[in-house]
This record gives C-alpha cells, structure tokens and sequence, in this order.
C-alpha cells in the first residue's frame, strides 16, 4: 500500500499505484497518477479526452472499454493512444482515470 | 499495511477444522506414487538456492527452493506417513495448523513463480515447481488464492475470457483489425474468419491482445495472409489463457482447456493454434490432457511452429534489413523450460532481423522474467515481482540490445514494467510483430 498526495490529501493507492478506491478520483487526482506513473507533468487536452470516456464508460459499466473503443470515441489512432499513455491502456490511460486494474495478464 | 495484515489474517482466523480436512483430502487426491517420491527424497543439498531468481533477490530462507519444498513435506509427512504419524517431532512433520497455511500462501504464492528452474538444477531431479503447485491446489481448496489470481480464473470460467470481453466487442474488434489488415496489404479480400468451418488452423489468443493490444493480432494475420493460410477465429472461444495451472484449481483449468477443444470439433479444424502464450501453451499442450483425463486426438501447435515451417517451406519471404535494431530474446519458462518450444523462435528471429542476440543464460536455463506463476495477477506480492524482475533487466541491460522480443503476453507485461522501473529503454514486441515487419509481400 501506498499514497499519493494531491492538494494536501493523501489518497490510498495500492502495490501497483491502482486507487484502492476508485470512487475518490477526480481531475486533481488524475493529474497526481499521471505524474507519478506516466511521468507527465501536464495532461493535455487529448490526454483528457481518453480519460474521460474511459471515466465514463468505467462509471456506467464498471468495466474498462477495449482500446478499440477508445480509438472510436477519441478519433486517436491506436499508435496515438500509445504515445500519450507510455504504459499502455491498462497500467497508464485506465490507471490515471482511476479504475481498479483489470483482470488478465496486465 | 495494517489493513492489508487484518484482512489476511481473518481469512485465517475463520478456516474452520472441517476446512483443514478438505484441505488435507484434496492434497491425499493429488498425491500420485511420483509425487510421494519426491517429497521423502530432497538432500538438503542447497543446488536449488542459486537457480532461483527469489533466492538471489532476497537471499533468506524462505526464499530457498528446498525449503518452500520443505513446507508442503512437512504436511505430507505428517499425514501420509507412518513415521511422521507416529514420531511426527523427529521426522520433521508438522501440523496443518493455520501458521503453516498463512505462510504456504505467502511462500507457495508469494514467493514462486513456478518457473522450474529449481528442478533443473535439482541434485535429485524433483519436480519442485509441480509439487508447489499441488499445495497451491490445497489452498484453492480452502478458498486461500490471492485475489487478483482468483478473480481472474472467475472471469474466465464465467465470461468465456479472462478479461471479461462480451461477445460483440470481441467481433467489433476483429472487424475493425480487418480492416486495418485490408489498408495494410491494399486488398479488400484479406480477412480475419471468425467461425470458419473446415479451415485448416483454429487460431486462439490472450485476452489482452484484443483488450489493450491488437497489433499483436493484426502481425499474426498479416502473416497468415502472406502464408495465403486456411485458418479461423471462434467467434465464442478464443482465450488460450489458463490461470487454473497458477490457482491450482484443476476443475477450472479442465474446463477452460475443454472449451477450446469443444470450439476446435465444431469448426472442424485440423491444428488447434495457440498464441505467443507461455503458460496458454504449457497448460493446453501439456497439462489439459491429465486434466481431462482424455487424450486430444489431434495436434497442438504453438504459432511459432507454425511461422517456423512457413520459413522453412518458403512460403512467406522475409527481409531482415527492415529490422535494422539489436534484437535480443526472452525465453519464457512456461513454452521453453516447460514447453520445449526452444529452437523455432530463435530460427524465426534469425531470419526476420539483422543482428540478433542472446542474452546469458538463455533457452532451458533462462531466469524467469518475475511475471510468471501468476504473480502479474497478485498485487498483493507485487513489490516482490518487480524486485526479482532485476535479473532480468541486468540481463537485457548486458545485450545492449534495443528491442526484446519475447513469445509471451504475460512476460511482455512484466517487461514492460522492468522497461519503466529500470530505465531500460528498449522495446518490448511479440516475435510474429517482428515476423511481420519484416514480411515481403
């Protein structure tokens, strides 16, 4: 178990830097998770894009949506959403929009 | 911390005595004449501590081959013997208390990927990693696999993948990769089958492929396409997954294995394909048979083999100058110590790239990327999993090699992690993406 720190708030984070509740987040954490697990110290506006459908479908479904859907919703090429997210779907965009880690080889 | 230890610990506290006899009877059912033999014949010889990746870590005991071997003995002793029923103080037997379960579930999950590399550096030939996987089974049993682990073998047996994908999202995705596939090659005939009856091969994958990371898909049928190859999806079984063989829960890996040869029958197919796919090989080559108790009746192939004979009867051309980069390979335990998949990928990497190279050591004698056993699955023991990883990025390190290709999604996962943790700067690809890129069409 860890924390992040966002605005004097520690907010829990589990061995693999996942929010243990995943319910907490909000755009102030998103940023703190983006830093500490992407290294990026400004998430721009198509960063912000992937992570609130991701946010949204996660809200709706509690499920994370396959990266084609990502693709879909945010016009991105699949190679695009790599590059803003070094970790890949799972361990960077899912991780920074607070979801809980898949199930799976991830 | 605190909360961690306090769940843990109740789990513990409400095993209840007629768990611990379930326990012990699912453990009296695994136990064949080869197993009882095993765990009476360790020397305490001590060639076990240097071949695994634990032992070098953290360098405690605990951590010793021989004495999480010692663990599930003592056990054995203790109920199955006549000495140890009789003197169990002098024979080393102990008691299944709830110590001894608590530290089997740290150890025999916590602390062992079921790499094997132990056995093969085992003075007396023991099957260690299989007998860590029988007191797995006992803790299955009780309902003791960690969770990340257990949830992802219910995934799997509920939802028909272990990612959970609903049917029409696994479809949208093979469609959308056909197409892709179509810009690619520029030919509005290529295809990605789904159901295809009669074709020659039923090609499987890992759930993550088409969840996080389909251009490992769109490289296998790229090079279907140029190999002009009769094969097909399932549109229903797809996952070459297994994580039964990491829980220890045979019935679940029984069933996931049975659906695949159940798809295989009904698409009337003549090779059941297994991805790049470590322990997805082991477990539906290897182990789905005694599972099941049935012999298949037909082949099993890694698609690996199956890249290898295309090179070998020419029918696809590669041109290894379009991957100029070092490429260097990881050997995943599960297809190659445990496989016997050793030669075919080294064979494929020779003629898809300009310069190749191994990392030491390498085929049978490989360390475990960390990932295996299911430890990608348990946070849990995750701060473990990267700090034994460190062997193997000082492998990599060694190469100087920009790209390591490693037949494994599992393995590609933990790599990635090594990659960000140790700085290492390199790629991580399948082997068929690599194939791929260098395909001459």
């Amino acid at each position: 178990m860890g924390f992040i720190e966002v605005n004097s708030r520690k907010i829990e984070t589990n061995e693999e830097g996942f929010l243990v509740n995943p319910d907490e987040w909000d755009k102030d954490i998103a940023s703190a998770l983006a830093m500490a697990e992407e290294n990026i110290d400004n998430l721009t506006e198509d960063h912000w894009k992937v992570i609130n459908y991701i946010r949204e479908y996660y809200t709706e479904k509690k499920l994370a949506p396959m990266v084609r859907k990502v693709c879909k919703n945010s016009g991105f090429p699949l190679k695009y959403i790599y590059e803003l997210f070094p970790s890949g779907p799972a361990k960077g965009a899912c991780k920074v929009a607070g979801l809980p880690k898949p199930d799976g080889c991830v | 911390m605190e909360k961690k230890k306090a769940i843990l610990e109740k789990e513990f506290e409400e095993l209840s005595e007629r768990d611990l006899e379930k326990g012990l009877a699912e453990f009296k059912d695994k136990l064949n004449a080869e197993y009882s033999a095993y765990l009476q014949s360790c020397v305490h010889c001590g060639l076990c501590a240097d071949s695994c990746h634990y032992f070098l870590t953290f360098k405690d005991v605990k951590s010793l081959p021989a004495y999480k071997l010692d663990l599930v003995s003592r056990i054995f002793k203790r109920y199955f013997t006549f000495p140890g029923k009789k003197i169990p103080k002098w024979t080393g037997a102990a008691d299944f208390d709830r110590d001894i379960i608590q530290e089997w579930v740290d150890t025999l999950f916590g602390r062992c990927s079921l790499c094997g590399r132990c056995s093969l550096n085992c003075s007396m030939g023991l099957n260690i990693a299989y007998l860590i996987r029988t007191g797995r089974s006992v803790l299955a049993r009780l309902g003791l696999v960690p969770s990340g682990l257990q949830s992802t073998v219910d995934t799997a047996v509920e939802k028909g993948n272990n990612m959970g994908i609903a049917q029409e999202d696994w479809e949208e995705t093979i469609e959308w990769l056909e197409e892709e596939l179509q810009n690619e090659v520029h030919d509005p005939t290529a295809k990605l089958p789904l159901d295809q009856k009669g074709a020659r091969l039923f090609y499987t994958v890992n759930p993550r492929e088409p969840m996080f990371f389909p251009l490992s898909i769109l490289a296998v049928a790229k090079i279907f396409y140029a190999a002009k190859e009769s094969w097909t999806f399932s549109r229903g079984n797809y996952d070459v997954t297994n994580y039964g063989l990491y829980s220890g829960d045979d019935d679940a890996a029984g069933l996931m294995s049975d659906r695949l040869v159940q798809s295989k029958k009904e698409l009337e197919a003549e090779i059941l394909v297994l991805a790049e796919c470590g322990h997805g090989y082991n477990s539906n080559r290897w182990e789905a048979p005694e599972w099941l108790s049935k012999k298949y009746g037909f082949e099993v192939k890694s698609i690996l083999q199956i890249v290898a004979e295309y090179i070998h009867q020419g029918k696809i051309k590669l041109d290894p100058s379009k991957n100029k980069d070092i490429v260097t390979l990881h050997d995943p335990c599960n297809l190659v110590r445990l496989g016997g998949i050793v030669e075919e990928q080294r064979f494929i990497l020779k003629n898809s790239v300009e310069n190749f190279v191994e990392m030491t050591p390498n085929r049978l004698e490989n360390y475990c990327c960390g990932g295996g056993g299911g430890q990608l699955a348990m946070t849990r023991f995750a701060e473990r999993r990267i700090k034994t990883g460190a062997i193997k990025a000082e492998q990599i390190k060694k190469t100087g090699a920009k790209v390591v290709a490693t037949p494994c999604h599992n393995c590609i996962d933990q790599l990635m992690e090594l990659n960000k943790h140790y700085k290492l700067g390199v790629e991580i690809k399948t082997v068929c993406e690599i194939v791929a890129d260098a395909l001459v069409l």
